[in-house]
């Protein structure tokens, strides 16, 4: 055990200097309490720090030329608005990464408004809502199945997600009979599967899906 | 009567509740508790042990989820591994990408450390854990010794008493709201890099000490708040000195409210001094700190103190806001609440275990993370070890305490996580 004078304190491990006065110490070296540590790897950090600072580059580089030949029309406008979209659904990605269920839930949600968003900033042809919304929504109610069955996840894990994916596939059916749908037929292929999905959900897990909501509605 | 389909849930205790609202990456309301043994630990029979364990303490084996008005414990498949220690010490356990247990089992050496997100557990609920982990690791490395003819430390606690919240046992409406306090003197200084946690360990013979106090006709626990209230004296310039020194002590409620929980149930006191109007000697300081311990572990005192916070949880209004405004509310009062504390200093008291299991074991510890300073301690057979973690790189505040306590005529050991290559890391 080591030494330290100054302090009158015993000191283990293999120091060299007193940790309270920094004073040297005396004594026979002892293993370490404690294990040095490496440093932590943040391999994910670095490729998106590398990520976003392609996106600055491509961003200013479209801007000055844009700026540079005015006649070409506000193109760069287009350019941000597709980076800034594109960002916005990795950004949700990358956060839900540790649950995949509510990833699938996050990309359903930004993916729908950043497509209405679009569609109504070019004139509202209304392809997000006839073709992108009816479509997506079927697409993500398959891949909550899959991951819930792939993962083997208990009712508790997938139960809420795949809810909320299966009542949005009921949205398309407010906006038919608000009269807002002009091609109806993704819609309505849309609702007739959520509303199968749904019966399902009640018949087969609606006891599961009641101690869900008792859980996480508890005041 | 086991149902496949149920799923077993809790909800957060008082304390708790506040915790997943406010952790975050230097603040990772992580606490350890370490058992160093006399001889290397096998993690083969650790992990033998941690099963065996882990069939006692049923509650253990949960994962934390957001509700819509409050976040609650479900019940997880999840396998409970033990894994070497490589993670800085009480490395954040939530919020983190991947969904996991609530605790970790480490191992280092001579060292079982177990790491306890704050919500699942107080030290003393832990501790229960760790002495029978420790108990079975040593039952299974030593089966020559018949050790494990001697009881399990929790033997007769069925699983509802450990899993049962006794802050809402005791709970009655009070009829007083919270006063708030002034705010406190705040240790200045710059922060470690990377959020790490600079440990220091001080092992002092417990008859010494208890002979120092003794001597001086106190506990253990007030001399040791009376040195660190003066060490902290010691660092704080003139014009700072306008401000109280708060020490902010967790008590244990199993010591005034019958409970064999091992979830949360303790109440914090406040114990402060005024230096500006007050005389610094160690003698008056004590004579404070005993006066004001006295006053404030009054049963009735504390029993106001919990209620108190416990009606905060049971007012509708509160009940019903949704989770996300409550986590920055709880943020808010978190922040606020930690403007009327200087440094805290938990001690977890004697720790047993069954005769014949001392001579494999060194000592216990126990250390906490938190946004300030933090001082822990535990004793066990003859080794009383005091535990300070400082998110500061300054010691100066430990340095006095462990001078201070050498000049009282104790013998201290110390140990500590900053190695000198660590230093040279730390100032790049």
């Amino acid at each position: 055990m080591l030494f330290c004078e100054q302090c009158g304190v015993h000191v283990r491990g293999s120091l060299q200097r007193c940790p309270l006065c920094q004073s040297p110490l005396s004594g026979q070296k002892e293993e370490n309490a404690y294990p040095a540590l490496p440093p932590a790897k943040k391999p994910l950090r670095l490729i998106l720090r590398l990520a976003a600072l392609a996106t600055v580059v491509v961003a200013v580089t479209c801007c000055a030329i844009n700026f540079s030949l005015p006649k070409t029309g506000w193109w760069s406008v287009f350019v941000l608005a597709g980076l800034a979209s594109t960002w916005l659904v990795l950004g949700v990605t990358v956060r839900k990464r540790g649950s995949p269920m509510k990833a699938i839930v996050w990309q359903l949600v930004t993916i729908s408004a950043v497509t209405f968003a679009w569609d109504l900033c070019t004139g509202f042809a209304g392809w997000s809502l006839d073709f992108v919304l009816p479509i997506f929504i079927p697409c993500a109610q398959l891949a909550a199945v899959i991951v819930a069955l792939a993962l083997s996840m208990r009712p508790a894990e997938y139960l809420f997600c795949l809810s909320v994916c299966i009542l949005s596939g009921l949205i398309p059916l407010v906006l038919l009979l608000c009269g807002v749908v002009g091609v109806i037929y993704p819609s309505v292929i849309c609702v007739g599967i959520s509303l199968v999905a749904l019966a399902g959900v009640l018949l087969f897990k609606g006891k599961e899906l009641r101690d869900d909501a008792v859980r996480r509605m508890h005041l | 009567m086991s149902d496949k389909n149920y799923l077993p849930w809790w909800r957060l205790d008082n304390a708790a509740k506040i915790f997943p609202s406010t952790s975050s990456a230097h603040d990772s309301k992580v606490f350890r508790f370490f058992c160093e043994l006399k001889e290397d630990v096998d993690p083969a029979a650790l992990q033998a042990a941690l099963d065996k364990t882990m069939e006692m303490f049923p509650i253990y084996r949960c994962v934390l989820r957001r509700g819509w008005f409050w976040y609650y414990l479900e019940e997880s498949p999840l396998p409970a591994l033990t894994r070497p220690d490589e993670l800085p010490p009480c490395f954040p356990i939530y919020p983190s990408p991947q969904r996991s247990l609530l605790f970790r089992v480490l191992h280092y050496r001579r060292r079982i450390s177990l790491e306890i997100y704050h919500v699942l557990s107080d030290g003393a609920g832990a501790l229960d854990f760790l002495r029978v982990l420790v108990y079975e690791y040593l039952c299974i490395r030593h089966p020559e010794d018949e050790l494990s003819v001697n009881r399990v430390p929790v033997l007769g606690i069925s699983d509802w008493q450990k899993e049962t919240d006794s802050f809402q046992k005791y709970y009655e409406k009070p009829a007083r709201r919270l006063a708030s306090s002034p705010p406190a003197y705040q240790i200045p200084g710059n922060r470690l890099p990377k959020n790490q946690l600079s440990i220091l360990e001080g092992s002092i013979p417990v008859k010494e000490l208890l002979a120092c106090a003794r001597a001086r006709g106190v506990t253990i626990t007030e001399l040791l708040t009376a040195v660190l209230l003066c060490s902290i004296y010691e660092g704080m310039s003139v014009r700072s000195r306008k401000r109280p020194v708060v020490v902010t002590v967790p008590v244990n409620l199993r010591n005034y409210f019958p409970s064999f929980s091992s979830r949360n149930f303790f109440a914090i006191i406040h114990v402060s001094y005024d230096f500006s109007r007050s005389d610094a000697s160690l003698e008056a300081v004590l004579a404070e700190v005993k006066r004001e311990f006295q006053e404030r572990l009054a049963v009735d005192k504390l029993k106001a103190h919990v209620d108190s916070l416990c009606a905060l949880e049971h007012n509708l209004p509160i009940r019903i806001v949704p989770l996300p405004v409550k986590d920055l509310v709880l943020r808010a009062a978190n922040r606020i609440a930690a403007q009327a504390a200087t440094v805290s200093f938990s001690n977890v008291g004697k720790l047993t275990m069954p005769e014949g299991f001392e001579k494999y074991i060194r000592q216990f510890g126990v250390l906490t993370c938190a946004g300030c300073l933090q001082a822990c301690s535990v004793s066990f057979g003859d080794d009383f070890v005091i535990t300070f973690a400082s998110p500061y790189r300054s010691r100066e505040t430990e340095r006095v305490f462990f001078q201070e306590l050498s000049r009282l005529g104790l013998a201290v050991t110390l140990t500590t996580n900053m190695n000198e290559e660590d230093d040279e890391n730390a100032v790049l």
